[in-house]
């Protein structure tokens, strides 16, 4: 269920990819206990709820499947939980919705096969700031002041991402200078937006909307006339798109992902790998998504003996379990998942070993035709953080 | 059978260790026990050997711990032999074994080596009880002592202050006196919980518990805390900011430095208290500075013995109890941070304690679940809901809370104004039944309700009534419709939308007539 003709269009090919690339090698060595993995897409759209429901019922009804591995879909509230507990059947998605929590914590034996295969948004605000005290109490970095501003895009994510960050500033030694400012996508009045911030004389700026195209509109404005304070973008400006947009410009800005490559071995091969099948313009930090979670259901069907259909929850359950007990080291870094919240955990916001949590990773963007700079956490940077431009000239900073 | 040969059957037989030694010391037979004990599967293959050869084969070849020097070891055993003394030994499976010998008649020894690792493991554990029987019976003596020691006098006065206040002639009079008695009573409530804190160390029921946290919650607690009480007495009271994440037990912590805060507030009459903290290598030092009394340096380390007081003619020190810097002290112990002291008699003194900085990236939350309530996109968010029927309206304020909102609910619909003006928190969000009892309608209510709101408050009209004119009736009247029994997905697609993305609201928008 994958949203190939929406506004998400350019990750859902990701997300096929990499689906296609888990599935061909689990089939080179023979399958699931000799059952060779056959793969149904089905497009999503605008991700709502209806166009999931729809695609979760036809891959089930008519394709019989055992399991639905995904990448997003932010747009349906959950709604296709009900279809999928209903048919018994396993779930993994990448939605980075903390709703997943709620759900299944409000019955778990119903949506027993509902994973998360990376942790909820909710840990982007709260690691966030985290982060920003880090860089303040190791010393790389002397904020002017101790208020935080934030952006909030109108999306669920975006408003948890803000609400997160909000409610962790003050444990932290911050100040927010005002509740989180909600703005729709494709809004056209940031001048106002970000005259009424600078009044504030904030030490960070942090937004939390979520499309690419958004964030570089945005960024572009604000590099028109800097505001003096460290600037944080929200996932989309992890993409391709951001960086052919905003250029040179978008150096120095920090940007986060709860779930990526980490630049290790493992982490570096599948990239390697990935580009040398899909070319060098597709994105395997994106496509490393359903990949891992597909590697990892193999193992869960493998050790738990069989995959289960429709129908088959009693089967299923002994494959939630596996995926439950087993503790995954993907290209990503470890899948390990919460047994009440059946979500990844992640490090180290919520685990501090390594070894036990997917890590969530700070990058400061550079160049358009450079690597961004990992910076944070250890032991996965391999940068180190550096003031951007618009700080570091002594005239603004 | 013959008797010789069923003795030797028997003796084979036996799961304790066996073994003959003529009276030249050579040894001459042992049982199976024996040897496999000794690592040797054949008894056979120790026939012969000297008490020297033995112990030097045993020490080679088998699990024995030793800890002395071989050498001495081996003299000791054999000291151990002719004297018949009896000796434990250890084994590395945890096992121990004891080795008796006993003398035969007509020359030569018997030696018995039997399992003791049961019995050994009793005894140790019956000393453990004893043990901790004896603390216990010690820590409950030392605890009424003690509480017979300074309960007495806030007791005595209380009693005293009670007669005078029936006696009492004026109501000022009588003020004076409750207010009195009130002290007394704080004191004997600081008392009891200063020894409760002394019961659970001595009877070692601390146990911190280490996470991360940021030293600027400790901080901010002291300003709250002592803020008022300090410049009530004329202080100038300063806690310096600080952002440095601790690794420690907040609350064994906290009761510390709050410790070192309240005794410099009570002994400091002019000037002030400073509260603030310096790096000093891997550690944070709190530190809490005044400008009262000071202490001399031959008591640094008496104050922070039990009930020392150095004099009780500051008026402050007659109620002083003599335990506070004790429990700081002990927690301290407990937490392995040390305490320090500097005083200038006359001039001040400066408490610290010396706390391990931890890692920001650890700190912890205080959440033990993350899910809506915590950090959802409503939570924090005010809906007020509306619904007869007491089933549905549990189970949507259930639903509501479990999201994180704060829920109203309105069961009366007469007067609503006031009912309304009453309201700690102004909604966010309406949730309204269409039909309620005596013929009102939720709508109705809604728009009544947004009339005397500050700001009008967004709704959504739930209804089991699927008449597509009434649904459509409603939805002109701007309000998104929703037929029970509702469903959390499409409640939170509504709500969602309504807080936060009215443009996708038809109902609102205006771009539908009917959906």
């Amino acid at each position: 269920m994958i949203p190939l003709s929406g506004p998400s269009a350019a990750d859902a090919r990701e997300f096929r990819n990499g689906m296609l690339m888990a599935a061909d090698e689990i089939n080179q060595r023979s399958g699931i206990l000799g059952r060779k993995i056959e793969l149904f897409f089905e497009d999503t759209g605008s991700q709502s709820a209806p166009e999931v429901v729809r695609a979760a019922r036809h891959l089930i009804g008519h394709h019989n499947v055992h399991a639905i591995i995904n990448g997003y879909n932010i747009g349906s509230q959950n709604s296709e939980y009900e279809v999928i507990a209903d048919a018994g059947i396993i779930y993994i998605h990448h939605n980075t919705l903390l709703q997943h929590h709620d759900t299944v914590m409000s019955d778990p034996d119903r949506y027993f096969g509902c994973f998360m295969g990376d942790p909820a948004e909710y840990w982007y605000g709260q690691g966030f700031i985290k982060f920003l005290s880090w860089l303040r109490e190791t010393g790389q970095w002397e904020p002017r002041n101790s208020r935080i501003a934030i952006i909030s895009g109108n999306k669920p994510y975006s408003v948890v991402i803000a609400n997160a960050m909000a409610s962790a500033t003050g444990q932290f030694g911050w100040d927010l200078v005002k509740r989180p400012i909600v703005v729709k996508s494709s809004t056209e009045n940031w001048d106002e937006i970000l005259d009424d911030i600078r009044a504030h004389d904030p030490a960070v700026l942090a937004t939390t909307q979520f499309y690419s195209g958004d964030l570089a509109r945005f960024h572009l404005k604000f590099m028109e006339n800097p505001l003096p304070c460290l600037l944080y973008l929200q996932y989309g400006a992890m993409h391709r798109t951001f960086s052919e947009i905003v250029g040179d410009k978008g150096k120095g800005a920090i940007v986060g992902t709860v779930i990526g490559l980490p630049r290790d071995e493992i982490g570096k091969n599948f990239a390697r790998m990935y580009t040398e099948r899909f070319g060098a313009n597709s994105t395997p930090e994106v496509g490393c998504q359903p990949y891992t979670s597909l590697h990892h259901y193999a193992i869960a069907a493998a050790i738990a003996g069989r995959t289960g259909g429709p129908g088959e929850a009693q089967v299923n359950r002994q494959v939630a379990q596996c995926l439950l007990n087993y503790t995954y080291r993907s290209v990503a870094g470890t899948i390990r998942y919460h047994p009440k919240w059946q979500s990844v955990v992640p490090y180290p916001d919520a685990v501090r070993d390594p070894s036990l949590g997917l890590p969530h990773l700070f990058y400061q963007i550079q160049g358009p035709d450079q690597e961004r700079a990992l910076i944070a956490p250890e032991p996965y940077a391999d940068s180190q953080f550096e003031l951007p431009p618009w700080l570091s000239d002594a005239s603004v900073g | 059978m013959e008797p010789a040969s069923a003795l030797a059957k028997g003796v084979e037989a036996l799961d304790f260790g066996v073994a003959v030694w003529s009276n030249t010391g050579a040894l001459q037979f042992c049982n199976r026990a024996f040897s496999r004990r000794f690592g040797k599967a054949s008894p056979e293959s120790l026939a012969g050997f000297s008490r020297e050869e033995f112990l030097g084969e045993i020490l080679r070849c088998s699990d024995l711990i030793v800890t002395t020097p071989a050498q001495t070891w081996i003299e000791q055993q054999i000291a151990n032999f002719e004297n018949n003394e009896r000796d434990r030994l250890l084994f590395s499976d945890g096992s121990i074994h004891q080795l008796r010998h006993t003398p035969m008649p007509g020359g030569g020894t018997i030696t018995v080596l039997s399992d003791f690792t049961e019995i050994i493991r009793s005894e140790r554990s019956l000393e453990k009880e004893r043990d901790k029987s004896a603390e216990s019976e010690r820590v409950k003596s030392r605890f009424l002592r003690a509480a017979n020691h300074d309960l007495r006098q806030p007791l005595a006065s209380l009693k005293i202050l009670i007669y005078n206040c029936i006696e009492a002639q004026s109501d000022e009079e009588r003020e004076q006196l409750l207010h009195n008695m009130d002290v007394s009573v704080s004191i004997m409530e600081d008392l009891l919980g200063a020894l409760l804190n002394i019961g659970q160390l001595d009877a070692g029921r601390v146990e911190p518990k280490i996470s991360t946290f940021q030293v600027s919650m400790i901080l901010e607690r002291m300003q709250i805390q002592f803020e008022h009480l300090a410049t009530e007495k004329g202080l100038d009271f300063r806690v310096m900011p600080s952002n440095v994440a601790l690794s420690s037990d907040r609350a064994l912590l906290e009761r510390i430095v709050s410790n070192f805060v309240a005794n410099a507030v009570r002994y400091t009459d002019t000037g002030r208290v400073l509260v603030g903290c310096r790096r000093k290598g891997r550690n944070l030092r709190i530190q809490v500075t005044d400008t009262g009394p000071g202490i001399p340096e031959t008591h640094y380390e008496d104050i922070f013995k039990e009930f020392f007081r150095i004099s009780t003619k500051h008026s402050y020190r007659k109620h002083s109890l003599g335990l506070g810097l004790n429990i700081a002290k002990r927690m301290a112990d407990v937490l392995d941070h040390r305490i320090s002291v500097t005083s200038t008699p006359g001039k001040g003194s400066t408490f610290s304690i010396d706390v391990p900085i931890g890692s920001v990236w650890h700190s912890d939350m205080g959440e033990p679940d993350i899910n809506e309530r915590v950090g959802g996109e409503f939570s924090g968010l005010t809906a007020l809901v509306i619904e007869d029927d007491d089933i549905l309206r549990d189970a949507l304020v259930s639903l509501l809370e479990r999201w994180g909102m704060t829920v109203i609910v309105l069961d009366r619909y007469d007067n609503l104004q006031p009912s309304i003006a009453d309201l700690e928190n102004e909604p966010d969000l309406i949730i309204t039944d269409y039909r309620l009892q005596g013929a009102v309608q939720g709508t109705d209510l809604v728009i009544e309700i947004n009339d005397t709101l500050e700001k009008p408050c967004p709704a959504i009209v739930v209804t089991a009534d699927t008449n597509p004119d009434l649904i459509k009736s409603i939805r002109q009247q701007g309000f998104p419709v929703l037929i029970k029994p509702v469903s959390p997905p499409s409640l939170r697609v509504t709500m969602h939308n309504l807080l936060y993305e009215p443009e996708l609201v038809p109902e609102i928008s205006g771009r539908t007539d009917d959906g």
